[in-house]
């Protein structure tokens, strides 16, 4: 079963869970940006919670399919049509051999991800298939390149109930647990980060997203590096916050003030340079008790001995 | 002496002292190991760094309290001192030539030494794995004899070249890939530190020892380095 390649767009690369093990030996946890549309399509299959799909950003992409499948588009709205003619997301498609699949422009959300039944069968690298730009693990989709994935096993018709799609214009509030250096942050300091909305600045990618407003002022800028969490909120040396994100590297020296919650920065990931986000606390025993309830109903780490070391 | 804090919604930090210190990267190795004979079935990952080790955690197995309480009942009984000796000698092979060592010329004019004597200096110490990170297989070697350290560039390289061996500090470091980079480049490794060879994921590891040694200019071309 395969695509081929007609039009790459402007970043397609595969994404999956990521590479979860290999923080000893400096390797970014890679992986999907959005891990809630993620989900839902490696649901809708009946896939495993990680195969690997194709993260779209922005669009200008088509592809040719070579074989029937089953596959399922979820995440951001951007035109998404077959044969020309536009087609929901959200639910399982069955697709003909020669059919062409396009997305054209984001208007909701910036960020789609095409999941095909049993999963894109690209190389794994260091036990994931995650592309990282930034490591030169893998590249780009290219002109002309076939995609081999699973042959689809089942006739599957899922959708999502319409009030779980997930509405993506609506101000991002981004859960914050006080995590890293937070308690050495004055009183002052963390007033100004909580009060304001920040904007997202075009330094934004997959390995971070820097925002804009007004600094905090800040006594030491560089500490001695140390690991740093998906999510984490770097405060750099202007006073301004960077959230570390699923490329980055695996340490760093700057202060952090806390780590976001990993389910908004699924939110973050359809958003794009120039919208507003503000930050909001948010406690530990909350943040678990919200991931576990998602990890249990997408199945995500059962029966994953492949995550472990 | 320890403290353990709270790194996002499924990773704590553990940190070991709180400035660099030559015994900690091997103590650190070995408490990771130790937590990975613990709690094999809970941990996910591991980074350890300088002064530090961060561990991601199966929430699906755990929660915060409970493993933050495990992970401080097993460094109670953890014993620096005692600790199992892992590390390996990695031996690099370095050309000092001014065609590849980019900032050498000047770094030699600014510390007045001849290119013998930082040859000299460079190779006779052996350096400890402090930390690995930046990018894959980038390791952090420490500590640089005074008498070489230098700052960073005030304006860092858009392309340093894959082999460069570099100077930033009191720390050296090879860069695996071409990077952008501000490190003094003091000499080129004719080894092949990308990751187009897999196995150089676990070239080095925290407590790894790393000894330079130089190698001609005709030694470096003959064995594939590139200038």
């Amino acid at each position: 079963m395969s695509f081929k390649v007609i039009k790459p767009g402007f970043l397609t690369t595969v994404q999956d869970y990521g590479r979860l093990t290999h923080g000893e030996q400096g390797l970014a946890q890679s992986g999907v940006m959005d891990e809630h549309a993620y989900a839902w399509g490696n649901y809708l299959l009946g896939n495993h919670y990680f195969d690997a799909a194709l993260e779209i950003t922005f669009g200008s992409v088509e592809l040719e399919a070579l074989d029937d499948m089953l596959i399922c588009v979820c995440g951001a709205d951007l035109d998404f049509k077959i044969n020309h003619q536009a087609v929901d997301i959200w639910k399982s498609i069955q697709i003909q051999q020669g059919n062409r699949l396009s997305w054209h422009l984001p208007r909701h959300g910036i960020r789609a991800y095409l999941a095909v039944q049993g999963g894109f069968e690209t190389q794994k690298l260091f036990n994931s298939r995650s592309v990282n730009l930034r490591e030169h693990i893998g590249s780009k989709i290219t002109q002309d390149e076939v995609l081999v994935c699973q042959a689809s096993i089942d006739l599957l018709d899922r959708f999502i109930a319409p009030n779980y799609i997930p509405n993506y214009h609506q101000e991002v509030v981004l859960r914050l647990l006080p995590s890293y250096q937070y308690s050495e942050f004055s009183d002052d300091q963390k007033t100004l980060f909580f009060s304001q909305s920040y904007t997202i600045s075009h330094a934004n990618d997959r390995t971070g997203c820097r925002l804009k407003g007004v600094p905090i002022a800040i006594k030491k800028d560089k500490m001695i590096s140390e690991g740093m969490s998906y999510g984490s909120v770097e405060i750099a040396s202007d006073g301004l916050p960077i959230i570390l994100l699923k490329d980055a590297p695996t340490i760093g020296g700057y202060s952090k003030i806390g780590t976001v919650f990993s389910l908004d920065l699924a939110q973050l990931a359809q958003q794009q340079s120039g919208a507003k986000v503000r930050f909001e606390l948010m406690t530990i025993h909350q943040a678990q008790k919200e991931r576990l309830a998602f990890n249990q109903f997408f199945g995500v780490g059962a029966n994953s001995k492949s995550l472990k070391i | 002496m320890h403290k353990i804090i709270l790194a996002g919604e499924s990773s704590l930090l553990i940190y070991f002292g709180n400035k660099i210190d030559p015994s900690l990267p091997r103590n650190i190795a070995n408490f990771a190991n130790q937590l990975k004979k613990h709690f094999s079935e809970s941990i996910i990952n591991l980074t350890p760094s300088y002064t530090s080790l961060l561990v991601n955690y199966d929430l699906n197995k755990t929660n915060y309290q409970q493993f933050k309480t495990q992970v401080s009942e097993l460094l109670e009984q953890f014993s620096f001192e005692q600790a199992e000796q892992i590390s390996k000698v990695i031996h690099i092979p370095v050309n000092y030539g001014f065609e590849v060592a980019l900032d050498l010329e000047k770094l030699l004019a600014e510390k007045e030494l001849t290119i013998d004597e930082f040859i000299h200096i460079h190779t006779s110490q052996t350096y400890q794995v402090y930390a690995i990170g930046f990018s894959p297989v980038f390791a952090f070697l420490g500590q640089v004899d005074e008498q070489i350290q230098a700052p960073r560039l005030a304006t860092p390289r858009i392309k340093i070249p894959a082999g460069s061996v570099g100077i930033a500090d009191r720390q050296t470091a090879i860069y695996p890939v071409d990077s952008s980079g501000g490190w003094n480049i003091v000499g080129r490794t004719v080894l092949d530190l990308s990751l187009n060879d897999p196995k150089n994921l676990d070239k080095f590891k925290i407590g790894d020892e790393v000894r330079f040694y130089s190698i001609s200019r005709d030694e470096f071309i003959r064995y594939g380095g590139r200038e």
